[in-house]
């Protein structure tokens, strides 16, 4: 389905998707996030790109699993706490971004599915904002597969065409977005339809940074897991973990109980975000740690979104938001790093 | 939508056997679920063990699934979890999701003869599989096992390796001399240069402290034994038990469901993430 949306009815469109809890971009303390809209009024598609993705939405960064407490009977009653039915539709998603969640989607399905995210991922319609110019100077989902307006992962793509948008949706959950408030969009004309084409062609020049070789990085990974690079590479690390905090395809997590009281015994275990740059992430009781130095971890990283991935998947573990290069407080540039593997001899 | 596999079914402790005191104490629990299900496992996989409060640990199950009245995990005291199981009394309850893991190739294993090389905790993953052998006994060829553990108050099973030795050859060691010990003095490996198992026809399968299995499996080699022929079991920390949380790979493989079972074959092909 193509159709054009005049600006100025975007709110009216808004304003119709009542019976969704509507998510977009807000700008708070000078950054911006998703939150949920209350006002139609308020949605401001003229942003960059958020700090954290629409991950955190779909896979939060801590959620209950479980409540458990002391029951008279068996000694202990355990409930299963699951996310709420909430139909949701979340705007000004970056291609990038929705690409992302293809991604998350493999790791939380297969053998084993995990019922928390897919509860939250099934009643979410994404709506995406094609990226006319870049939203960061450290861009390159071209490098990984990507695109300024790729469509993978998202429902409906809104593109900027000045004052208006040129909406394409892509799935059944799109078109019931767009159904309710019909009379609002009108069918894109030969010129609405070049112009897209133009500003695509436009948008893909614009973006700088490109990763060398990509191709030949996953086989030449292969060969390096004891090289000196990675001990030169992460020797300003300072194991903050940003990296990955931020990253949109990231998705380890961590499990713990939290008590509320001891006697009688009640609480809950909850699910968090975890990260591999931290040293505990990977150690063992005994304090046998086998990623015990922060080259390994670096390592980890970079192998996991450009070799495993690929080898389990068929897909690159990064979609070129560069949140992990613009944040990093010491300047490591998975761009750069990527190309001393590339170039790397030994 | 398939089942919630984070949610731990309710077990009680039916029984808790003291294997080994000291600082380095080691626990037997047998525990029966409260209400029935399908849990059904295969030798050598996993089971994540709750203590509610405290949180979940990755236990191997050393029970055979022959038997289905109880499931049986011997456990080390080391870290927050460990440490509750080791403060609770028979009748308490716990909570059991799982199983986890690959579990050992034992059809591919038929016919052969299986050498079981074991040291101090190591044997709970091994019991699994060495009973279940022996139960099946016309299936496989001979079987023997050679266990060692630091001192003989820090050898495990003690009264069941008596019984065992009725029903197979049992090689025993500990790590230095000590007064009254008859048998082989000794690091594991060096046990096995001296008992010698033949190569021929059979799987050794090893399952102890990193450093052991190493050499293990570097005396096996000097015996003859080739790669197909070894198996081990793989620790790492784990969380989720399927392949999500992130934390216990070796390379591209997830040991909570890829292993933690691995021929020496595939094994000496992963990085040494372990």
């Amino acid at each position: 389905m193509e159709k054009v949306l005049d600006k100025k009815s975007f709110p009216q469109w808004v304003k119709k998707l009542s019976s969704y809890t509507v998510y977009a971009p807000v700008q708070e303390d000078e950054v911006w996030n998703y939150e949920v809209i209350t006002n139609p009024e308020q949605v401001n598609l003229d942003f960059p790109n958020t700090v954290l993705s629409p991950k955190k939405i779909i896979f939060p960064q801590r959620e209950v699993y479980l409540e458990f407490s002391a029951s008279n009977e068996d000694g202990l009653e355990v409930k299963e706490v699951l996310p709420e039915e909430e139909p949701s539709v979340i705007f000004g998603v970056r291609p990038c971004d929705a690409r992302a969640l293809t991604l998350t989607d493999k790791v939380f399905g297969g053998d084993f599915e995990d019922i928390y995210y897919w509860k939250r991922r099934n009643q979410v319609a994404l709506v995406g904002l094609a990226c006319h110019t870049p939203p960061s100077p450290n861009c390159f989902c071209l490098s990984v597969d990507g695109s300024p307006f790729s469509k993978e992962g998202l429902d409906v793509l809104m593109s900027d065409l000045g004052s208006k948008y040129f909406v394409e949706a892509f799935s059944k959950k799109g078109e019931q977005l767009i159904n309710p408030a019909k009379t609002l969009f009108k069918p894109p004309t030969e010129k609405d339809k070049k112009e897209l084409d133009k500003n695509r062609t436009e948008a893909k020049k614009r973006i700088s940074r490109q990763i060398q070789n990509i191709k030949k990085i996953p086989p030449k990974l292969k060969g390096m897991f004891d090289s000196s690079l990675w001990d030169e590479e992460s020797m300003s690390c300072l194991r903050c973990g940003i990296c990955t905090y931020l990253c949109p395809t990231c998705h380890c997590f961590d499990i713990n109980d939290e008590i509320f009281s001891s006697s009688p015994l009640s609480g809950k275990r909850i699910r968090t975000w975890d990260n591999c740059q931290f040293p505990d992430f990977t150690m063992h009781s005994s304090g046998h740690n086998p990623r015990q130095g922060k080259a390994s971890r670096l390592r980890q990283r970079i192998m996991h979104k450009f070799q495993y991935f690929v080898e389990r998947y068929k897909n690159y573990q990064c979609t070129g938001c560069g949140r992990c290069i613009s944040r990093c407080p010491v300047g490591i540039d998975i761009i750069e790093v990527l190309d001393k593997v590339s170039s790397y001899e030994g | 939508m398939k089942d919630n596999t984070y949610i731990p079914k309710l077990a009680k402790i039916i029984q808790i056997k003291e294997e080994v005191g000291g600082a380095r104490p080691i626990k037997t629990f047998r525990t029966q679920f409260i209400q029935d299900n399908n849990f059904s496992f295969k030798c050598g996989q996993c089971a994540m063990l709750s203590v509610f409060g405290k949180g979940e640990s990755m236990i191997s199950i050393s029970s055979t699934p022959l038997i289905k009245d109880y499931l049986q995990f011997s456990i080390l005291k080391m870290g927050r979890v460990t440490s509750s199981l080791h403060e609770m009394q028979e009748g308490d309850i716990i909570g059991i999701r799982g199983p986890y893991g690959n579990g050992f190739p034992m059809e591919k294993w038929k016919g052969k003869n299986l050498i079981f090389i074991g040291g101090g905790i190591g044997l709970a993953p091994i019991w699994s599989v060495l009973h279940t052998a022996l139960e099946k006994k016309e299936e496989y060829g001979d079987s023997m096992l050679i266990y060692g553990a630091r001192t003989s108050k820090d050898i495990v099973f003690k009264q069941e390796l008596a019984e065992l030795r009725k029903k197979m050859k049992v090689h025993l060691s500990v790590d230095v001399e000590e007064p009254g010990w008859e048998e082989f003095i000794g690091f594991v490996p060096l046990n096995v240069l001296e008992i010698k198992p033949s190569p021929k026809n059979s799987v050794a399968v090893t399952c102890g402290p990193p450093i052991m299995i190493k050499f293990v499996i570097q005396n096996l080699k000097a015996l003859g034994f080739e790669d197909e022929q070894i198996y081990t079991t793989v620790e790492n920390k784990m969380k989720c038990g399927i392949g999500k949380c992130g934390r216990c790979n070796i390379g591209l493989h997830y040991v909570c469901k890829d292993g933690p079972v691995y021929s020496w074959a595939e094994l000496k092909n992963l990085p040494q993430e372990y």
